[in-house]
């Protein structure tokens, strides 16, 4: 039975309309843009683009060049400041070991073994993980955490300084673990969530990687892994999942619960969920994140320095070590090697580009 | 472990019609769930009959839907049991209770063309693609999508949503439904005409049925029994008519019926129900000796507006509204009490006229304020009253 307000005294006139200048900047029917606007945003959109792809540019036309036109200072136009001429990708098709194109075969194979495999890997890995902190709570005790570091550091000590067998030591502190986590560990209050281990995966990468790596080159040189596609496919993978495990988490836990809960109910096991519904749901950030951990592996150089020497060698190492030589910096073979060294990365972004589309929930929960 | 829905049972039961053999009771006893420190289902025990339609009626917030997921086994109880038939189902996994679920949001799977989706449960039971087809195309005859089968969820309507989500609880035949409250996301008309649509259904296949619910409408359209909870308690549980005409609460009182039943706060003095705005009736039974704060209710269709003085008490016209069927006169009592009134559509009457309200008293109830109990006594009908 409240009162009713009274209404407000005097109306308010309408806007007044923009005038000058100002009316350059204001649409002239809903939904378009204005033209002062556009004028601004493809000027710049323009000026960027032009920024952007005039490396590619010159890539393309100095592999077109003869050294000549290389080394008379900078020319610009084809058939205009110079005469293009194929004899750099003729070099390509010629496969005598002369050629220096011929070269570039094995560290071609190495990168596509090594991006490839490493990323379906890491992906897979990455994904699971991702997925199981997405929906699986979990609360490792504090205590039990740093029982857990504790033991590893008194093995080391024990095995480095004291000389105890490896496996031994590895096999007591193995299971000095379990006995106290079960035993002295339900004493432990603290806990960590899933926030917190997402945290700290991601924190992995905080470390500078030049820091990483001459251990990472010990170990490897140690089992005698050095140089092998399978060493460096590892630490690559290693590498990238906490990329992986971050950017899906957000993707999975976007996906409506009620669809897995459905999943569970209509009688599925929580693999085949995840296969059946929750990979086809999250197939874009897959697809986004496949894209960025591949790129990520095919340009990767510090860790591919330290790990291959000859068998292993990839593609950044053969383009950065082709400045030196008796005939000089070869201009031209390195714009051709490095034009094919793109085409992979391009073709897979076109092939996934499909994938990530917007609306693949739509329908999935509203009414 | 035959409850577990072997592939055997499930392929048998498909390929072998109708499935009221299957049809077992369900049964919830002393169950507590806690959110933190939320009590949020506090001792409940419902027993549902095999074939029957129950509905969980409540608030929302009142924990129905926990326990529709502790049912399902998408929530862990943190005590009590779930009987499905004589099998203690409390710890089973979801996809082993041979129990389906229809989803307030459907979840049907959106990558998933309408016929895959109706036969995912069957697809994850391993059943060879053809039978799949058959039984796919024999559940989704029974919601009239057989036309539709190719289509994506997202190319269809809402309702047609919702048939896609029933035809995939229906398709293995389980031994009961779960329903959360699948008909709030549809408009007004669809959600009439689907509420027939399933009321029918669940008789033609006389599956056990839990339905959850905030609404009454549907509650007392579809239920053969209705659970009403509040505050994760049950309140009362009865047919529909029994939980209409014989609430034993406030609360129960108060939710059941729209507009619902109005409500006149007083006490009990010397036999006589007394309540500001010179409201004073006489009362019959055990407990009138006086003192008690009590609550007077009385349905709005059981009541009329009259010309002043010839009523219980007098007031006057707050809004008259036809809502097409019906007139609906509210007047206001005091200060916070307003009431509603239902006159015939015909009936019109000013704004801030003064009236007269009265309903025979046989119809009244009386209510203990403190506690929300239904109180024995009941108002005395003068001899001689129509």
């Amino acid at each position: 039975m409240a009162e009713i307000p009274a209404p407000t005294p005097a109306p308010l006139p309408a806007r007044a309309r923009a005038r000058g200048l100002r009316r350059w900047f204001e649409p002239a029917r809903i939904g378009q843009m204005s033209r002062g606007g556009s004028i601004v945003v493809y000027g710049l959109l323009v000026l960027w683009s032009a920024f952007v792809l005039f490396p590619f540019y010159w890539l393309a036309i100095t592999s077109l060049k003869l050294p000549v036109d290389v080394f008379d200072g900078p020319s610009f136009l084809p058939w205009v400041d110079f005469t293009p001429n194929l004899h750099a990708w003729a070099d390509l098709l010629d496969f005598s070991a002369k050629s220096p194109l011929a070269e570039t075969l094995t560290p071609y194979r190495n990168s596509v073994i090594i991006a490839f495999c490493s990323t379906a890997l890491c992906v897979l890995i990455g994904a699971m993980a991702a997925y199981a902190l997405a929906r699986i709570e979990y609360k490792p005790r504090l205590g039990n955490i740093l029982v857990f570091v504790v033991l590893m550091v008194v093995t080391a000590v024990a095995v480095g300084v004291y000389g105890v067998d490896l496996w031994i030591a590895a096999a007591v502190g193995g299971a000095l673990f379990v006995l106290l986590a079960r035993s002295v560990g339900r004493y432990f209050k603290r806990s960590v969530g899933n926030a917190d281990i997402l945290f700290w995966m991601i924190s992995q990468r905080i470390l500078p990687p030049v820091v990483a790596v001459v251990p990472i080159y010990m170990m490897f040189q140690k089992v005698g892994m050095l140089d092998t596609h399978l060493a460096i496919i590892l630490t690559y993978t290693v590498v990238n999942l906490p990329i992986v495990v971050w950017l899906m988490h957000d993707f999975f836990a976007s996906i409506p619960i009620d669809l897995e809960e459905s999943a569970q109910l209509d009688g599925a096991s929580r693999l085949m969920t995840f296969f059946e519904i929750v990979v086809p749901l999250a197939r874009a950030g897959l697809a986004a994140t496949t894209l960025l951990v591949l790129i990520l592996s095919w340009n990767e150089y510090l860790v591919a320095l330290f790990l291959s020497t000859t068998q292993a060698q990839t593609l950044p190492i053969l383009v950065a070590g082709m400045n030196g030589g008796e005939k000089g910096i070869l201009w031209w073979t390195m714009a051709v090697v490095i034009i094919i060294m793109i085409i992979p990365v391009i073709a897979m972004a076109l092939l996934l580009q499909r994938f990530i589309s917007k609306g693949i929930l739509l329908g999935a929960v509203k009414g | 472990m035959s409850e577990a829905g072997t592939m055997a049972d499930d392929g048998a039961a498909i390929g072998g019609g109708r499935a009221h053999s299957r049809a077992r009771r369900l049964s919830i006893e002393g169950l507590n769930k806690w959110f933190g420190s939320n009590h949020v289902v506090k001792d409940l025990s419902i027993s549902v009959e095999p074939s029957e339609f129950l509905v969980l009626l409540g608030p929302s917030g009142c924990g129905k839907t926990t326990a529709l997921r502790i049912i399902a086994g998408l929530e862990q109880a943190d005590s009590g049991q779930v009987l499905l038939g004589d099998t203690d189902v409390t710890n089973e996994l979801p996809k082993y209770r041979d129990i389906a679920m229809v989803f307030q949001s459907y979840a049907l799977y959106p990558h998933k063309t309408v016929a895959e989706n109706i036969g995912f449960p069957l697809k994850v039971r391993g059943l060879k693609p053809d039978e799949r087809a058959e039984a796919v195309r024999d559940a989704a005859a029974q919601v009239h999508m057989e036309e539709l089968l190719e289509r994506y969820p997202r190319q269809l309507s809402g309702g047609q949503r919702q048939r896609v989500a029933l035809a995939r609880a229906i398709v293995r035949r389980p031994s009961a439904f779960l329903m959360d409250e699948p008909l709030s996301n549809l408009d007004a008309k669809l959600r009439g005409y689907m509420r027939a649509e399933l009321k029918h259904m669940q008789h033609e296949l006389g599956v056990t049925t839990v339905y959850v619910t905030h609404d009454q409408v549907e509650a007392m359209t579809l239920a053969h029994r209705v659970a009403i909870m509040d505050e994760g308690a049950l309140q009362q549980i009865g047919t529909p008519r029994e939980v209409y005409d014989n609430p034993a609460n406030l609360f129960v009182a108060g939710f059941m019926g729209s507009p619902p039943m109005n409500f006149i706060r007083g006490s009990i003095e010397n036999g006589r129900f007394e309540s500001g705005g010179g409201v004073g009736v006489p009362l019959e039974g055990e407990g009138v000796g006086g003192g008690t704060a009590a609550v007077m209710g009385f349905r709005p269709e059981d009541a009329e507006v009259a010309d002043p003085g010839t009523g219980l008490f007098d007031t006057t016209v707050y809004a008259a509204e036809l809502t097409g069927d019906v007139t609906l006169v509210t007047v206001a009592l005091g200060g916070d009490t307003s009431l509603a009134i239902k006159m015939p559509k015909e009936y019109d009457v000013d704004f801030d006229r003064n009236v007269a309200v009265r309903f025979p008293l046989e119809r009244g109830f009386l209510f203990d304020a403190a506690s929300g109990e239904r109180l024995s006594a009941r108002f005395a009908v003068p001899p001689g009253a129509a």
